[in-house]
């Protein structure tokens, strides 16, 4: 009997997921599998038994396809697949550019996986750390959720550099993509959505910022956190986009306020965790202490992921059309 | 061997072979976002057995098999890089189309050739 039906037949249909966009030629529909893709792996991380890495691969995957779509909107000609190259007859083509596209690159492939198969762990994995971080974290940073405690408590080194990068990707596009007005109120649409459409995103607009709001404030008790939460506030904008078809937050301000929030979350974290401010702290008070720690942190890095996901979309929004 | 750890190995390898046989860009950062989806699977996947439950909550001391949690914590770290390299390849992309306008590797080098080509030749004779 397999003892998880369900989780082997999301893997096998991931597998599959994967050889559909291998063969597939059309971006459109590559864009389409991708998206698939993602839910699945997100379904995937799930069973695993992970449900932060879920959501935030859900929220993540959404984002990664609507960034490719604004993109195909704005350059029309990556929608199609270019001009096609023209067939040359099978008996003019040599043997050795056979060879060279297909059975070498295959070989190449079929070495490494051999190798990865040969040198991978499997069988027995020593835990002795699982289980440390499992009995201590309630202690040590607080809350219930041991994901969270680690990222907030143990490695947040991890975070704030990763914190750090996120800023440094929003500074890179808003410098690296240019546009003519970033401020400009109206833009011209080419799919116009019906009433029916707009209706029911406002609907669904209000319930994605409350969810990002829950998921922030409680993300030390149960699945959620800054990330997923920030996501989530950043759909927010983007069904704002929808519903209105304005550009009008000023970019440049959200990445002075982004800028902000990360040093100021930097500063807390080095005089919470690294100065040890936690020691001096009597024992009575300890937990409340904590739990406005993880809440406060988890505030920030949702509100820079936030700022920093509405940045992106606005900008791949207002770039310059051909 | 763990079965979860070679589906993650094989989608990683399809990934790879895509992305050295491939002739488009757009494919190319699309092979990446599976190839880092494979790594998030496989690191997931160490340890992990049926009936495992996530670590959190109140009364985990009563559970049978909890997940670990430290890959998770560093996954989530792992997918919002993973996002932030989506974005600036897609960035980069958008940016060689405008200068160039094509999204086919042999093409585009074979364009950048003729332009380095241009470029050089004038001086190489200059120097001879």
């Amino acid at each position: 009997m397999i003892p998880n039906p369900m989780l082997y037949a999301i893997l096998a249909l991931w597998v599959f997921g994967a050889v559909c966009i291998l063969r597939e030629r059309r971006n459109v529909r590559v864009m389409i599998y991708l998206f698939i893709f993602s839910l699945l792996t997100s379904l995937a991380y799930f069973l695993l038994g992970s449900p932060d890495t879920a959501m935030a691969e859900a929220a993540i995957g959404a984002f990664t396809t609507i960034f490719f779509i604004v993109c195909f909107e704005k350059y029309e000609a990556l929608k199609v697949d270019g001009p096609q190259p023209e067939e040359s007859p099978a008996e003019k083509r040599p043997v050795g550019a056979w060879l060279k596209r297909v059975v070498a690159p295959l070989l190449f492939t079929a070495v490494i996986g051999a190798l990865m198969l040969y040198f991978s762990p499997g069988g027995e994995v020593v835990d002795h750390l699982k289980s440390q971080y499992l009995t201590q974290f309630a202690q040590d940073v607080g809350g219930e959720n041991a994901v969270t405690a680690i990222y907030l408590g143990y490695r947040v080194y991890d975070t704030l550099f990763e914190a750090l990068l996120l800023v440094v990707t929003v500074l890179a596009v808003a410098h690296m993509s240019y546009s003519t007005s970033l401020q400009s109120t109206k833009q011209k649409r080419y799919l116009k959505p019906s009433v029916v459409e707009i209706a029911v995103v406002r609907a669904i607009a209000v319930v994605i910022l409350l969810f990002g709001v829950y998921l922030i404030v409680n993300g030390h008790i149960t699945a959620g956190g800054g990330f997923q939460g920030g996501l989530f506030i950043a759909a927010f904008f983007v069904c704002r986009f929808l519903i209105h078809n304005i550009h009008d937050l000023p970019v440049y301000k959200l990445l002075r306020l982004e800028e902000v929030v990360f040093a100021s979350s930097v500063l807390i974290a080095v005089f919470v965790i690294f100065l040890g401010m936690t020691y001096h702290l009597p024992a009575e008070h300890l937990p409340m202490f904590q739990g406005v720690y993880m809440v406060i942190m988890n505030f920030m890095i949702g509100m820079k992921v936030a700022c920093g996901f509405t940045i992106l979309f606005y900008r791949y929004v207002t770039i310059e059309r051909r | 061997m763990n079965p979860i750890e070679v589906a993650a190995i094989v989608v990683f390898l399809i990934s790879f072979y895509g992305l050295i046989t491939g002739k488009k860009m757009i494919k190319a950062v699309v092979y990446m976002v599976l190839m880092q989806s494979a790594v998030i699977v496989f690191f997931l996947s160490i340890g992990f057995q049926s009936g495992t439950v996530p670590p959190m909550g109140a009364y985990l001391e009563y559970a049978e098999h909890i997940a670990d949690p430290l890959p998770q914590a560093l996954m989530i770290t792992a997918i919002v890089v993973g996002v932030a390299v989506t974005t600036i390849n897609i960035t980069m992309l958008m940016a060689f189309f405008r200068k160039h306008p094509t999204t086919d590797w042999d093409e585009a080098r074979k364009k950048s050739m003729e332009k380095e080509g241009a470029a050089t030749l004038p001086n190489l004779e200059s120097q001879s």
